[in-house]
């Protein structure tokens, strides 16, 4: 049964917590519980979609999943072996994160292939010109020309740089893409187009996504799991259509009841 | 009756490589106590419609219109200082990004006192406008369901939280009772919980006042939730507009049909996890823009008759731009 368990779950955290400390004065500290008692666990090829207001520990989830923040207590594992902060280089390949402004998260003095072209010689061990065949196949995945790598970030439109952000996460074969509000900031049928991409790639290559949003809407329409939070703690945790039909806690009932106005 | 009648406005803008077109020909009106969305993509020019209304666009833009009537007036017609009194009377505005467009420097209560105007303290002794106008202030703001007046009042706009600050907006633009409200995509920056909360604030002005509201979106699904009239613009022209419920029933223009389609939420029949209907390709920029009809190498049935501009044309108050509307489709 254990082993099933953990052939199965892609990504399986539990009880995960973390407090910031803030300088009150010149000797006293307040702490600030931004996570606490959080578990989830996540399969390959399905989507988790984290709700919640800003201050809800949203970000901090993220933050601690891609080992940029060292948890306080609890544990995450990674298809059945544990990971931290020390070892992150082990597995940031697995777990790829997509900030929320595609135009402020690329530097914009490099271009195309040289930002695609550092992030595997940092990860990967592959030589100069099985690099190039794989920058040429991820852009194609992801329906950019071959040109587009001689191009800097500043020639693109909105929707085309978060394919480039998406590139930059896809390249290395991540299992696990975080989307930290990665949608919020398109416009409409820019959004309709991305989130098409998200869900072929998801049927393709089994990838697992954590969505951060605020969207209700996108939520239901592709999340298969959804965790409420609120305050640090996980409100409302499970499968999306009994969590937005049957809400157990007033905070998450509010949240779904104001998609109806 | 007619409140806002524009008719053919256009906004243009000189740059080195030549004119720009912004806003190509646009219609819009508005009645009394009527709630009209206004639906487009960034860049495809709502709030430069909203600014040039509000008469806050830059010098370097050209505005030319057919008409341009405020409740049977032409305001572009009027000199420069009777065009401020009739709008800085009747209009007010809600501005993207409300933290931002608050003075940083002051706090919420000098503000928000500033925003009242003299008339409504007449009768007032001298000495006593000060308290009265305090006192005004604070009435504003529970009417904008602030509770906490005290503190709001003395704090500076980065202390407070972004539906705060968008609350203190709405509470500055009806300090002055106008007949016309522009919200500018009021609930970007908030969580759903606050955006509810918003639009019922809206909506109870528009009630118990007779408020006329224009809101300007990106989101269809929430202007279709609050709006009677909907006008959607893409890239500066006007493809569709009428009545929300019509328009969403059955839209005539590729576009709109596109953006509907697009919203999972209108969609009762899609299953989980399917594919959205989307329009290939990307909003052209302002220097690049195709001629004839701005949408055509992204429409799904453009033509060769699609170099032309369309007009505007008309099925009972259903208007759309389009040589070949989606009537047959719809008919089925």
């Amino acid at each position: 049964m254990n082993d099933q368990v953990i052939s199965s779950d892609l990504i399986k955290v539990s009880h995960l917590s973390k407090s910031y400390q803030k300088a009150q004065g010149l000797f006293r500290h307040k702490t600030i519980q931004a996570l606490s008692d959080i578990s989830f666990t996540l399969k390959a090829g399905e989507t988790l979609a984290v709700v919640g207001e800003t201050g809800s520990g949203k970000s901090t989830l993220a933050k601690l999943l891609v080992g940029i923040e060292q948890p306080d207590s609890g544990e995450i594992m990674l298809a059945g072996q544990v990971i931290n902060c020390r070892g992150f280089h082990k597995t940031n390949h697995l777990i790829r994160y997509i900030f929320q402004d595609a135009a402020r998260s690329l530097n914009p003095n490099q271009k195309i292939s040289d930002i695609l072209h550092d992030v595997l010689r940092y990860s990967t061990v592959l030589n100069v010109e099985q690099r190039e065949q794989k920058i040429a196949d991820t852009l194609k995945l992801l329906g950019l020309l071959n040109e587009h790598g001689n191009y800097y970030p500043h020639m693109f439109s909105g929707g085309q740089l978060q394919r480039v952000a998406l590139a930059r996460a896809l390249i290395l074969d991540p299992k696990i893409l975080i989307l930290d509000e990665a949608l919020t900031a398109l416009d409409p049928s820019l959004r309709a187009q991305i989130v098409n991409l998200l869900l072929e790639l998801q049927q393709k290559t089994g990838l697992a996504y954590l969505l951060v949003t605020n969207q209700l809407r996108l939520v239901r329409h592709i999340a298969d799991q959804t965790l409420v939070l609120h305050q640090g703690q996980s409100l409302d945790y499970g499968l999306t259509n009994e969590v937005f039909s049957n809400p157990q806690h007033d905070y998450s009932r509010k949240l779904i009841n104001s998609l109806q106005y | 009756m007619q409140l806002l009648d524009i008719r053919n406005l256009t906004l243009e803008l000189e740059t080195p490589d030549g004119l720009v077109r912004a806003v190509d020909r646009v219609n819009l009106s508005l009645k009394e106590g009527e709630i009209r969305g206004l639906v487009g993509e960034s860049g495809s020019g709502k709030s430069l419609i909203a600014k040039a209304i509000m008469g806050v666009l830059h010098q370097r833009w050209k505005i030319s219109a057919d008409r341009f009537n405020w409740c049977g007036q032409d305001l572009l017609r009027l000199s420069y200082d009777e065009q401020r009194r009739i709008i800085s009377r009747d209009i007010a505005m809600i501005y993207q990004e409300p933290s931002r467009s608050m003075d940083p420097t002051s706090p919420i209560g000098e503000q928000l006192a500033e925003a009242i105007p003299d008339h409504q303290l007449e009768g007032a002794s001298w000495w006593q406008r000060g308290y009265f106008r305090k006192k005004r202030a604070i009435a504003l703001l529970h009417k904008v369901g602030i509770r906490d007046h005290g503190a709001v009042l003395n704090s500076y706009p980065y202390q407070l939280s972004e539906g705060v600050c968008q609350k203190i907006m709405i509470a500055m633009a009806i300090a002055k009772s106008p007949k016309l409200l522009i919200a500018d995509e009021p609930t970007t920056a908030l969580e759903s919980t606050t955006q509810a909360q918003l639009f019922r604030l809206l909506a109870s002005f528009n009630q118990l006042k007779g408020t006329s509201i224009l809101l300007i979106s990106h989101e269809l699904e929430t202007v279709a939730r609050n709006t009677d009239t909907l006008s959607v613009l893409y890239c500066g022209q006007l493809v569709e507009a009428g009545d929300t419920a019509t328009i969403l029933k059955h839209p005539l223009h590729p576009y709109t049909h596109a953006l509907i389609k697009s919203v999972p939420e209108f969609q009762p029949e899609l299953g989980f996890k399917q594919q959205l209907y989307a329009l290939h390709g990307s909003i052209p920029t302002l220097q690049h823009l195709p001629i004839g009809c701005r949408l055509g190498p992204r429409c799904p049935n453009a033509r060769k008759e699609c170099v032309k501009t369309p007009v505007l044309e008309r099925l009972q108050n259903h208007y759309y731009s389009c040589h070949f509307p989606m009537l047959e489709k719809t008919d089925e």
